[in-house]
């Protein structure tokens, strides 16, 4: 890339079921504004803001960006929207990084959210069209059979899901802002909660979450901001249709060609041992596996032993969802940012109580719609 | 193929979403349910009415919230001569911008001053709530503007 990008600011919101105290323009203002006190600026400072969220249907409010403008200080400034489903809040992440690396920009505020107190995601992702059989599926009910596929495959047995669960909730107890903090979590907790989609449990899956994330993003020559800047070192996107013959959706090229664009940009050849610790979308427990797979951290048929041995825990040697990732806070168009936000914060040092000491090279992860919609950043806190 | 025979089915789309209004618009909402009408200062001491969170021009923070009305100077206007169903009226009306006393922004509501030749740009308006047993915080709370000392 032409110009250096890093990340000078980040901001969250405490997500919530419902965060009924805010307005979904005050939901995004409390993401960015604390964004742009990490990075010591104010409105007047960015040049151009790039927001994102899941589809419009979710809160029943269309082009949302267009009211929200003046809200995010973009009054007299470019603004727009990007769209890919739950991917959406890391390819906005990389939108806004590329109107920086292409010289156009030298500060940009890129803010994403969801509301789902204000709707519902199962309603609006299951609508039932004429002339075809209503499956009320809801995305779980999508990833499910792929996830038995996977489990056939690779011979994985029931119980990684729920050390996934497990795993992901008791990180999500060192950050404050996770949505979900159960204490008591363990694995016979896990495997008594209600069966949703076989083999999915109840707490093998996500929350439904108001929230937003916001980041600041800078040329090289624009660094501010109280910690160091978090490097982007390398960034990409692929997608793929939902259905096409010969698809794998349970290891879709897609995710595989997007990590190996994102590692060639990164000088990656080797992820378990060159990236410190990743965030990864992990909407569902078992897509860990799936993903440590699609991703390259290990053979095929072996990301369940990666999780099994402990190696993707907070302890382990390649720390996964350090926030308590997915399946502890899902504010639907901000969770691919908060993947992308946990890895800059990892890198800059700034993680508190979700820290690992140490980390100087991170990948955040996002994916969407039917397993299609990929993205994906490596950040480092040395310049690329 | 006769159109006929081509299949065709309908598709009813319809969820009750919901919204939540946050601290400022609430409490505007919440004034009008008690009949009063509030602004908020923005950031160079303007008064917006209806009041939002961030000042629209530079995204800052609003400030406190402020009593404005009950009257104000109609901006402009267009006569509704034949309202609708859902209009707010049942007799013909103007939707008009009023800025209300005190405010640096007008709104958009309804004046019932009964005629088009009773109503000019500049004319001083008086809010007419619906009574208070009504009232629900929400817009409709006012039932329309009129013109200051019922001239109509």
């Amino acid at each position: 890339m032409a110009e250096r990008c890093a990340v000078i600011g980040v901001g969250q919101t405490h997500h919530k079921s419902k965060r009924n105290d805010v307005s979904i323009a005050g939901l995004v203002r409390e993401a960015a504004k604390m964004a742009l006190a990490d990075a010591d600026l104010t409105w007047t400072d960015i040049d151009a803001v790039v927001i994102g969220k899941a589809p419009d249907m979710f809160e029943g409010n269309m082009m949302p960006e267009l009211y929200l403008a003046p809200a995010l200080g973009a009054v007299g400034k470019p603004m727009f929207r990007v769209h890919t489903a739950g991917s959406v809040g890391g390819s906005t992440a990389l939108v806004a990084a590329h109107l920086i690396s292409s010289g156009i920009h030298k500060r940009v505020l890129t803010v994403a959210y969801e509301k789902q107190s204000d709707s519902d995601a199962m309603w609006a992702l299951s609508v039932p069209q004429p002339f075809a059989a209503p499956l009320l599926a809801g995305a779980g009910g999508y990833f499910a059979p792929h996830i038995r596929a996977y489990m056939r495959r690779s011979g994985a047995p029931e119980y990684i899901g729920r050390m996934v669960a497990v795993k992901d909730r008791r990180n999500a107890m060192r950050n404050p802002y996770a949505h979900l903090h159960i204490a008591d979590i363990d694995m016979k907790m896990v495997e008594e909660s209600m069966m949703l989609w076989d083999p999915l449990r109840y707490l093998e899956a996500c929350p439904s979450s108001d929230g937003a994330a916001a980041m600041v993003l800078s040329a090289e020559d624009a660094v501010s901001g109280h910690f160091p800047p978090a490097w982007v070192h390398g960034m990409a996107m692929r997608s793929e249709p939902t259905m096409f013959a010969g698809r794998d959706q349970v290891n879709p090229r897609a995710g595989r060609d997007c990590s190996a664009d994102v590692y060639a940009q990164a000088g990656i050849t080797d992820p378990r041992r060159q990236i410190d610790v990743a965030e990864v979308y992990v909407p569902f427990s078992w897509y860990e596996p799936m993903w440590l797979e699609n991703l390259g951290f290990c053979d095929l048929g072996d990301g369940w032993k990666l999780t099994e041995s402990g190696a993707t825990a907070f302890d382990g040697d390649i720390p996964w969802n350090t926030s308590g990732g997915v399946l502890s806070s899902n504010p639907i168009g901000a969770s691919g940012m908060l993947r992308f936000l946990e890895v800059a914060m990892q890198v800059r040092g700034q993680a508190g109580e979700h820290q690992i000491e140490g980390a100087r090279v991170a990948l955040g992860q996002a994916y969407g719609g039917g397993s299609q919609f990929f993205s994906m950043w490596v950040v480092g806190s040395d310049k690329p | 193929m006769p159109d006929s025979e081509a299949l065709h089915a309908s598709h009813r789309l319809e969820y009750p979403y919901s919204r939540s209004v946050g601290p400022v618009i609430g409490a505007f909402l919440t004034g009008l349910r008690d009949g009063r009408l509030l602004g908020v200062k923005g950031s160079n001491g303007s008064v917006i009415v209806p009041p939002t969170e961030y000042d629209p021009t530079t995204g800052d923070d609003t400030g406190d919230m402020v009593d404005v009305g009950p009257g104000g100077v109609v901006e402009s206007w267009a006569w509704v001569s034949h309202p609708l169903p859902k209009h707010p009226l049942t007799t013909p009306f103007a939707w008009a911008l009023v800025r209300l006393d005190g405010a640096d922004t007008a709104l958009l509501h309804a004046v019932d001053s009964g005629g088009p030749d009773e109503l000019a740009t500049g004319d001083r308006v008086t809010v007419r709530f619906r009574p208070a047993a009504e009232r629900i915080g929400a817009m409709a709370d006012i039932e329309a503007f009129v013109p200051e000392g019922g001239a109509a």
